[in-house]
């Protein structure tokens, strides 16, 4: 019987010519997304694929920590809010070069998911979700109330300063920039973990995952590697949040709360969460058929909850796992 | 004046609150030595292994590998340096290739061994399968395989033949037997098929209620009255 | 000061309510009820539309009736089947239920806050140490200590509540003993969602009714029931009783204390001890 926590295709052992593959199929992937904003003529279409970018960052993040450390978070919007947020007032306040805030605000997640990561280490299972959701509902309490901060549940605004690494600041609001820039990141974070499923760490992790105490037994540190697969978890979802919150220079505790965490969770699942690209393919096709609902918009979260509990049960593996599973069964025919 | 103990058990105890499962066992396995680790059930034979390889810790008595105390440290620590165990229940990885889960184990002890220890074990048709897929038996195998991954100097053993067939069982002490000679590993052995203890056995030490019933040659623990007693008087 | 500390107690009792419902689950199926927060909220709705039309008891009783046959088609469906299954996939399908849920109760009932009406006989405030105290408050006292008291006895005193406590403990040892632990399974779980739907109802007039009504009381009573102690009754009814103090005291002195001190209590023993969930490694 599989489950979504069942994990995937194991890694093989030829680095060499993976990496090679990997970097080529990303090299292509960021070619086609520069040549976007060219190609398709309508703001609003580029505008909701830069959204839908967002949404598939934060799910592959979810994704990614169920794929190597074989856990579900209800939390993981804790970190998309503390990226946003940790830009958002660094820069309203006007404390330091925004590249400098950037680079904090990506640093703080990454380092409090590590210490978690650690903090976590024996916690599997139901006591994991409820513990992630516990903590990320924490962050939102407290980014709901702490008004001197970012006043609170009203949300702030914010404003960068005149250029951005290099460039004016007003392009990263213009949908057919930021569509190529988060794009661009969704590439390379994609390749990445790629890369580092194919690491020593990425596999001593999977290991961990599969039976932590053999792990031990033949002489690993079982802590370590998981840890930082939380961070590298959590780094995806503060760059989410980042440049959601550059994006609409507006921060709320909406990107705190446990229904983002639960949706990006629903994304990755639906998408297929053993798959590196899962995610993030099931966040792209859930945000285009929430737009093409319309009508019938009223029954969204029931849609949802719907296909939840249906690829659960009858596709864990997710819709690339069925795609994957129609190709290879159509390879092998005569 | 060291005799060359690869592994020593000195006064090991495990208490779990009020009762005892080990009561100050000393036992001491020469280099390249085979021993047999034999009893009823509920004698501490498991929980001798668990001290030995630091899945237990903190409890009176002291761990020497060859003569080093490693009482205090993690079973991750020992394997390191090179006392590695296997398990009664299949402790695998699932999920990952019987190749992959090889390779990693060598990254932590000398990032080789791992072709060697397929082909002794009979393992190498089965590289890229993942281990969930294959025979119960070549599970079994495979678990030996994690434990022998960079030819560790001492190996204990969990009931390895657990489970396996009469035929299996004897073809896994054959090649037990053939490693370890070859190899220099010493390996202390706990196993409830008496065939395979007498098989490839140097020597053997009895418990019995958490105590040193008796240790000794095959033949004299064959032999001896007492093991027969508690064998025979154990058995429900 | 005596109307603060009631006013906790009133929390608390909701909480407990809901609480125990998790607690019924849980220890006979180890499952972790996510949707058991919109349960309240559909409880609560459906009492509201008989009250509304002035049958306000009737709305309790059917509410809790309707809830509690929920309850057992989930049990049969859902539990039941997912037995064998990794626990966090029922995490999975109860969450897609409450998304679920939370649109049935948006299509029929709409987004808009509703009002749920006190009934006339619990209308009206007493003097409490020299303050009015609403007599419906203390009715939300009365009836989650007769819950409590009930429940204790049925627990102890009755056979079936033996055999919840047995199963609660081990239920493969149980039903090895010869008790159907789907047959007991089918009653508790109606019963905690009974709980869940009768906590709706009487919570109706203390809150406004929205369809999101139920995402703060879930991790609330998540809260209670893991300080509680998993599948502890006792320990729920006590939790219930803290957070419930905790939540209002919080409202008036000391916020961030009250909001912080819940969810760090939660994450310190799910830390220290996760084992009594399923899944956790010790």
């Amino acid at each position: 019987m599989t489950s979504i926590v069942d994990k995937g295709a194991p890694a093989e052992v030829r680095p060499a010519s993976k990496t090679a593959r990997i970097l080529g199929v990303a090299a292509l992937a960021l070619a086609i997304g520069i040549a976007a904003p060219w190609l398709v003529a309508s703001k609003l279409t580029l505008s909701l694929t830069t959204q839908a970018i967002f949404d598939a960052l934060l799910a592959t993040s979810v994704g990614f920590l169920v794929l190597q450390n074989g856990r579900v978070s209800f939390g993981q919007a804790a970190f998309f809010g503390l990226g946003g947020y940790a830009f958002g007032v660094l820069v309203a306040r006007q404390l330091m070069a925004p590249e400098l805030a950037f680079i904090l605000a990506l640093a703080l997640p990454t380092l409090i998911a590590f210490l978690l990561g650690i903090v976590f280490a024996r916690i599997t299972g139901v006591a994991h979700a409820m513990l992630t959701l516990a903590v990320g509902q924490a962050f939102y309490e407290v980014a709901f109330r702490w008004r001197e901060l970012a006043k609170g549940d009203d949300g702030m605004s914010f404003e960068l300063p005149e250029r951005f690494f290099g460039f004016a600041s007003r392009h990263f609001q213009d949908p057919a920039v930021m569509v190529v820039v988060a794009w661009s990141i969704l590439v390379l974070a994609l390749a990445g973990l790629a890369l580092f499923v194919n690491s020593r760490v990425g596999q001593i992790a999977a290991a961990v995952r599969d039976n932590e105490e053999r792990a031990r037994f033949i002489g690993h540190d079982t802590t370590i590697p998981p840890a930082i697969v939380y961070a590298i978890s959590a780094f995806l979802a503060a760059i989410a949040g980042l440049l959601q919150a550059t994006y609409n220079g507006y921060i709320a505790p909406q990107m705190f709360h446990w229904s983002l965490s639960g949706s990006a969770l629903i994304m990755a699942v639906v998408g297929g969460a053993q798959f590196i690209v899962g995610p993030a393919i099931g966040a792209v096709c859930f945000f285009f058929l929430k737009d093409f609902a319309g009508r019938f918009a009223e029954y969204w979260p029931a849609i949802v909850g719907t296909v939840l509990v249906a690829v659960t049960l009858l596709m864990p593996q997710g819709m690339v796992g069925l795609a994957s599973r129609a190709w290879t069964g159509r390879r092998s025919k005569p | 004046m060291s005799e060359g103990f690869a592994i020593q058990g000195i006064g090991v105890e495990r208490r779990y609150g009020g009762f005892s499962a080990l009561k100050g066992v000393d036992i001491a396995v020469k280099r390249g030595e085979i021993r047999g680790l034999i009893g009823p059930n509920g004698a501490g034979k498991s929980t001798l292994i668990d001290v030995l390889s630091g899945r237990v810790r903190g409890q009176p008595g002291r761990v020497l590998l060859d003569g080093k105390d490693v009482s205090g440290l993690k079973p991750q620590e020992r394997r390191r340096l090179g006392l590695a165990r296997s398990f009664q229940r299949t402790n695998i990885f699932p999920a990952l290739s019987v190749e992959q889960q090889l390779r990693i184990a060598s990254w932590a002890v000398a990032d080789a061994g791992v072709e060697e220890v397929m082909a002794e074990l009979n393992l190498t048709a089965l590289a890229g399968m993942p281990a969930a897929e294959i025979s119960y038996g070549d599970q079994r195998r495979l678990d030996l395989a994690l434990a022998l991954v960079g030819r560790p100097r001492v190996l204990l053993l969990d009931e390895p033949a657990a489970g396996l067939t009469v035929e299996e069982s004897h073809g896994l002490a054959t090649i037990l037997r053939d490693l370890a000679n070859r190899w220099n590993v010493t390996v202390l052995l706990v196993e409830h098929d008496m065939q395979v203890v007498f098989s490839i056995c140097d020597g053997i030490t009895v418990l019995h209620l958490g105590q040193k019933l008796a240790e000794g040659g095959v033949a004299d623990i064959r032999a001896d009255q007492r093991v027969v007693t508690a064998y025979l008087g154990t058995e429900a | 000061m005596a109307i603060q500390l009631l006013n906790g107690v009133v929390y608390g009792g909701l909480l407990y309510l809901l609480a125990v419902g998790l607690v019924l689950i849980f220890g006979l199926r180890e499952v972790v009820n996510f949707a058991h927060g919109a349960l309240f909220m559909l409880g609560s709705y459906i009492g509201y539309t008989l009250a509304a039309a002035g049958h306000w008891w009737l709305g309790l009783l059917v509410s809790v009736v309707v809830m509690a046959a929920v309850g057992c088609i989930l049990d049969v469906l859902v539990f039941r089947s997912l037995r064998k299954h990794d626990h966090i996939v029922t995490v999975l399908i109860t969450f897609g239920l409450l998304l679920i849920l939370e649109t049935v109760v948006t299509v029929t009932w709409g987004k808009a806050y509703l009002s749920y009406p006190v009934p006339k006989l619990l209308a009206g405030t007493v003097e409490i140490a020299g303050s009015p105290f609403p007599i419906y408050r203390l009715f939300i006292i009365a009836v989650s200590l007769l819950v409590a008291a009930g429940l204790a006895a049925w627990l102890r005193f009755t056979r079936m509540g033996l055999y919840v406590r047995a199963a609660s403990t081990n239920a493969h040892v149980t039903s090895i003993q010869g008790i159907d632990v789907d047959r007991l399974s089918l009653v508790v779980v109606g019963l905690g969602t009974a709980l869940a739907g009768l906590s709706g109802v009487v919570a109706g007039p203390l809150l406004t009714l929205s369809p999101t009504m139920g995402n703060y009381i879930l991790i609330d009573s998540f809260i209670v029931v893991v300080i509680g102690g998993l599948g502890s009754f006792g320990g729920a009814f006590i939790a219930a009783l803290l957070i419930g103090q905790i939540h209002n005291l919080g409202a008036i002195h000391l916020p961030w204390a009250a909001t912080m001190l819940p969810f760090l209590l939660m994450i310190g023993i799910l830390i220290w001890r996760p084992t009594g969930f399923a899944g956790s490694r010790t």
